[in-house]
């Protein structure tokens, strides 16, 4: 499939007066044309930060690119001017932010905020952009738009302002949709409605979607591809079904085992001891050993390469390697296996190929 | 099951009483609380289910109704002495860990305040000692006490404000969403913490959260609020394996587990309450459809759901 994005060795850092916090410490992946891929991981771990480089949101005294590119169709992101930029940001490329609280100017009307990327980005007269934000808000499923066009954001709930928010982002049908954390402020059943229309929209307007959450319910009803982020790198990447039924990162397994399932009652929830890493200084090796059950001393002391599963689904870990010994993940990780097929826990009429 | 510890009876709590922007956030709901047990409650922001935590442990005062513990009404008029024993006995951990710890104060003082005010501790070094007892209880050491509150991550904070809750020895916890604003990975190590303390002391929790898979995973019996009702009460399994509101159906099948295939085949219900059709006269209350599990209908539709239930 075609590539819309590439993200190549990415390495970024904040300077603060603490020292160099290195917030992104060499991210790779490709975004596909169509495709929603979600990127997963604790408050820290980089993932707001690697989007928010793509779109250039980051203050530019304070952060500097360290290494790698930001390729979209064929230009460097990271070398464009802030002019240059502007011209791709909210048109080529845009963003839904967590809180549709404070991304929505309180002082000017839904209409007006709406119309502004089109007038920026397209030479379309006003009453074009008018007609097409009215278009927009029916399209984001907002009842009587027209009326509504002239309402402040105040005027309207929390899963209205993210739909109004949902319809700037898509106002010039951009190439790419960067979602941070969409849901996170709204309640299930709103959240429902939310995801079901940014899935309805993506096949209307096929738009490539990365989608930035902690809810890993969430992931499983949105993402195709998956990438699990951790420690400013990413540790794991797959398709949606290779990451939650065959996960092969002990942090995967422990974010996967940390969430209780509606249908067991486990005795006690399994927690991932510790807390994130310090990025002033981040550990050495693989930044998840010291919290890990799993960890080897290779882990304290050498970064694990990527070990390729399949085609799509690749994993930083020393356990993959061919040298490793052979460790059995947490029941509940060998619970999900057993459903896949290529998992040597796999139990099926298949077999599995380990 | 065990004794009843607390009996919410008919519990109003509206704001702005008679004017025209009256909110009816707590509007007429019963149930108990049994000794040791969780009880989680649930539902959409709005609903009222911090209002009800707050309006228990009388942070508001009740607009009308009683909240009976041990069999003394909270909501009577009390002498402050009273007050200040019932006080002890309940507790509330917040939601937010950031703003419900004094920027100003060092952590020993957070903990050690309720101490105080309830002369638990004699001199300066029993004091220092019951704080180090109860920071290395919730999974801290001793180094933190002379520290300030901003020196903790969001998880370490909301150990705190466990702490601080335990330390005059309640009986009754009210934890208002307090693993909402935490990581995955951190959450799931307070709420082992709570139901090891609660193993350990024989705590009640009333467990509010809209988060609806911790919720279970943590209480024994869970209600769900509407618009300021209860509308269903009943075991964490029975709930899950059975709701029988359609308010209930609908935000559980809003709920997306992490399993890609379930997340293929699932479908949302959506909630309505025009569906209900209820006549003029009919009297709508919460009537137990089978043993323990209490729905809030009509008549009409409790007989349906009898059948519907019987027929399973």
């Amino acid at each position: 499939m075609e590539k819309i994005l590439e993200v190549k060795d990415l390495e970024l850092s904040f300077h603060t007066f603490a020292g160099e916090v290195k917030a992104i410490r060499g991210v790779n992946f490709d975004l596909l044309k169509g495709e929603t891929l979600a990127i997963v991981g604790e408050s820290g771990s980089g993932k707001s930060v690697t989007t928010k480089s793509i779109m250039r949101l980051l203050p530019e005294h304070s952060s500097e690119f360290k290494n790698g590119q930001i390729l979209f169709n064929g230009k460097d992101l990271t070398k464009l001017t802030d002019r240059e930029m502007q011209k791709i940001r909210g048109k080529d490329i845009s963003m839904i932010f967590q809180d549709p609280m404070t991304s929505l100017n309180p002082t000017m009307p839904i209409g007006k905020q709406i119309m502004e990327p089109i007038l920026k980005h397209r030479n379309v007269s006003k009453s074009v952009a008018h007609k097409e934000a009215v278009d927009l808000l029916r399209l984001v499923g907002m009842p009587k738009p027209e009326a509504r066009m002239k309402q402040y954001p105040h005027q309207f709930s929390g899963g209205q302002r993210q739909r109004i928010v949902i319809a700037i982002a898509l106002a010039c049908n951009p190439q790419v949709l960067i979602a941070d954390e969409p849901t996170t402020a709204l309640d299930v059943t709103i959240q429902a409605q939310i995801l079901e229309l940014m899935k309805d929209l993506q096949k209307k307007i096929n738009t490539s979607i990365i989608f930035i959450t902690h809810d890993l319910g969430v992931v499983a009803n949105v993402a195709d591809r998956v990438a699990v982020m951790y420690g400013g790198k990413i540790v794991e990447i797959g398709t949606v079904d290779e990451i939650f039924y065959n996960p092969q990162h002990p942090y995967t397994w422990g974010l996967l085992s940390s969430m209780p399932s509606l249908d067991t009652a486990e005795e006690k929830l399994y927690a991932i001891p510790g807390t994130p890493p310090d990025l002033l200084s981040p550990p050495k090796g693989d930044a998840f050993a010291l919290r890990s059950d799993y960890a080897m001393k290779i882990d304290l002391e050498e970064v694990p390469p990527f070990f390729k599963v399949s085609d799509t689904h690749y994993a930083a870990t020393w356990l993959l390697h061919p040298d490793a010994p052979q460790v059995d993940p947490p029941l509940a990780i060998r619970e999900r296996m057993k459903k896949y097929p290529g998992s040597r826990y796999y139990e099926g009429t298949e077999g599995g190929t380990y | 099951m065990a004794e009843k510890l607390l009996e919410i009876k008919n519990l109003k709590q509206y704001f702005n009483q008679g004017k025209p922007n009256e909110v009816r956030a707590v509007d007429d709901i019963s149930f108990d609380i049994y000794k040791g047990e969780t009880l989680g409650l649930v539902g959409e922001s709005g609903c009222g289910k911090s209002t009800t935590g707050r309006t228990i442990i009388r942070l508001y005062d009740a607009t009308d109704g009683q909240v009976i513990y041990d069999g003394v009404n909270v909501h009577d008029k009390k002498s402050k002495k009273d007050l200040k024993e019932f006080n002890r006995k309940m507790q509330m951990i917040f939601q937010d860990p950031y703003a419900s710890l004094n920027p100003r104060m060092k952590v020993l003082d957070i903990i050690a305040e309720g101490l105080d005010i309830h002369g638990l501790v004699k001199n300066p070094k029993e004091r220092k000692e019951k704080v180090v007892e109860l920071l290395e209880t919730v999974g801290l050491n001793r180094e933190h006490a002379d520290r300030y509150a901003h020196e903790f991550s969001g998880g370490q904070r909301q150990r705190l404000g466990i702490a601080r809750a335990l330390a005059v020895n309640p009986e009754f916890i009210i934890a208002d969403e307090p693993i909402s604003a935490l990581d995955v990975s951190i959450q799931a190590q307070v709420v082992n913490l709570l139901k090891e303390l609660q193993e350990e002391k024989g705590l009640t929790y009333l467990f509010i959260a809209h988060d609806l898979s911790m919720v279970k995973y943590i209480s024994d019996r869970i209600g769900v609020m509407y618009f300021g009702k209860l509308v269903e009460l009943a075991t964490a399994e029975e709930l899950y394996a059975n709701p029988m509101h359609p308010y209930t159906q609908s935000l559980l099948s809003a709920i997306p587990l992490p399993d890609p295939d379930y997340e293929r085949t699932r479908v949302r219900k959506s909630y309505d309450p025009a569906n209900h059709n209820y006549q003029d006269g009919e009297e709508i209350a919460m009537r137990e459809v089978t043993p323990g599990h209490f729905v809030y209908c009509s008549e009409k539709e409790l007989e349906s759901l009898r059948a519907l239930s019987s027929s399973k």
